[in-house]
């Protein structure tokens, strides 16, 4: 029952995204081999934002949707190994927002996620460390902090 | 008023077309507004009225004879036939026999005729519908498919200032949408890149290809060259 909730709410978000989303934003639900649409889980690109570090970047982020969304909040993963300190070392991010026992409402569109997180690229919460190497270079050494980020973001180019 | 509708009368009348139910509505309204004016059109009402009654009558005395085996055969059945047996008894003088055979005569000579002009008309169609198809192919050989319901829907252009709305149809491809947009933004089409749902569109795709519906967004990505 909370699965078709929960798919209901996706369909309408893929709906809404469609019609309306941020530019240079990817958010599409998985395409299976069979041709199927698998709703749960969602292939997204974040680009970095123009003007700075992170600008020319598009990131690929996967959004793992479970039974429980609205009421969780979907897992978010960029690839293993993700430049941040904000993102485990698993590629898994974290934020207030997407934090079901602090930030998450279920009321945050995919849209809202996808925008957090790019806030977050270029506004670090050293609050919050998830990795060692990503925080230690942004506390201890920004100009090594910033040209990781750079080389990065050209290890991500455009897809078209 | 009662000058106009008499007037109206002969133009429409309606007991041809509509049968008793109209008829009697009007007699009612005839009878209660003005009795004189109406009363020529009235009689002709009623003359016909009667003809759709017995046509109806007989038709369920047919339906009653077929359903009548198998209920109730006591009350039915018996009136329709009685009725039946009064109509052959008339028939069975000879002359109007011989008027009924005649009569079948032409009928099936009036049938034939009009078989031969419905084959001559239908030939006639044929003819013209094949030419008319040929005509149609051979003018949309050079510009655009000819499809009989094109579908068109509004898509959005985005680029990293707005969006620009275009309505399309389906079944175009899309290289006509971005010649038009480059030569509204001014831009060498050779520097734009557009994408849907993050995939670049071959611009020989159609918006049906990539399931695209009403609203969708198409981006355009400046090349930084």
């Amino acid at each position: 029952m909370s699965g078709g909730i929960a798919r209901g709410r996706l369909a309408e978000e893929r709906k809404a995204w469609r019609k309306n989303h941020p530019h240079g934003f990817v958010a599409k639900p998985e395409t299976c081999t069979d041709g199927s649409v698998n709703l749960m889980v969602w292939q997204c690109i974040i680009p970095g934002k123009p003007g700075t570090d992170w600008d020319g970047g598009f990131f690929p982020l996967t959004l793992h949707f479970s039974e429980d969304y609205p009421s969780k909040p979907p897992k978010c993963k960029f690839p293993q190994g993700f430049f941040h300190p904000n993102v485990y070392p698993s590629g898994t991010v974290c934020l207030s927002i997407l934090n079901e026992d602090s930030g998450w409402r279920p009321a945050i569109t995919v849209k809202q996620i996808l925008v957090g997180i790019q806030d977050l690229l270029d506004q670090p919460n050293p609050a919050d460390p998830a990795q060692t190497d990503g925080y230690q270079l942004f506390i201890q050494e920004p100009t090594e902090y910033r040209r990781r980020v750079r080389q990065q973001a050209k290890q991500y180019p455009p897809l078209v | 008023m009662a000058d106009s509708t008499e007037d109206f009368e002969p133009l429409f009348d309606y007991s041809r077309v509509q049968p008793l139910n109209f008829v009697s509505l009007d007699d009612d309204d005839d009878d209660d507004d003005t009795a004189s004016p109406a009363l020529s059109p009235k009689r002709r009402r009623i003359a016909k009225p009667i003809v759709i009654e017995d046509l109806e009558e007989n038709t369920n005395v047919i339906q009653i004879a077929d359903s009548g085996k198998n209920e109730e055969l006591d009350w039915l059945s018996p009136p329709p036939k009685v009725s039946r047996n009064a109509q052959r008894t008339v028939v069975e003088d000879s002359t109007l026999k011989e008027l009924r055979l005649k009569k079948k005569e032409l009928e099936s000579f009036t049938q034939s005729a009009e078989d031969v002009l419905r084959a001559v008309e239908e030939s006639v169609k044929l003819q013209l519908g094949s030419s008319m198809q040929s005509s149609l192919e051979a003018v949309a050989d050079q510009p655009s498919k000819p499809t009989c319901e094109r579908v068109k829907i509004v898509i959005s252009i985005q680029d990293k200032d707005g969006t620009k709305q275009f309505r399309i149809y389906t079944d175009d491809k899309f290289e006509r949408l971005f010649k038009m947009y480059a030569d509204k933004i001014k831009l060498d089409i050779q520097n734009l890149v557009f994408s849907f749902d993050g995939d670049k569109i071959n611009p020989a795709a159609t918006p049906d290809d990539l399931g695209m519906e009403e609203n969708d967004i198409i981006e355009v990505h400046v090349k930084s060259s």
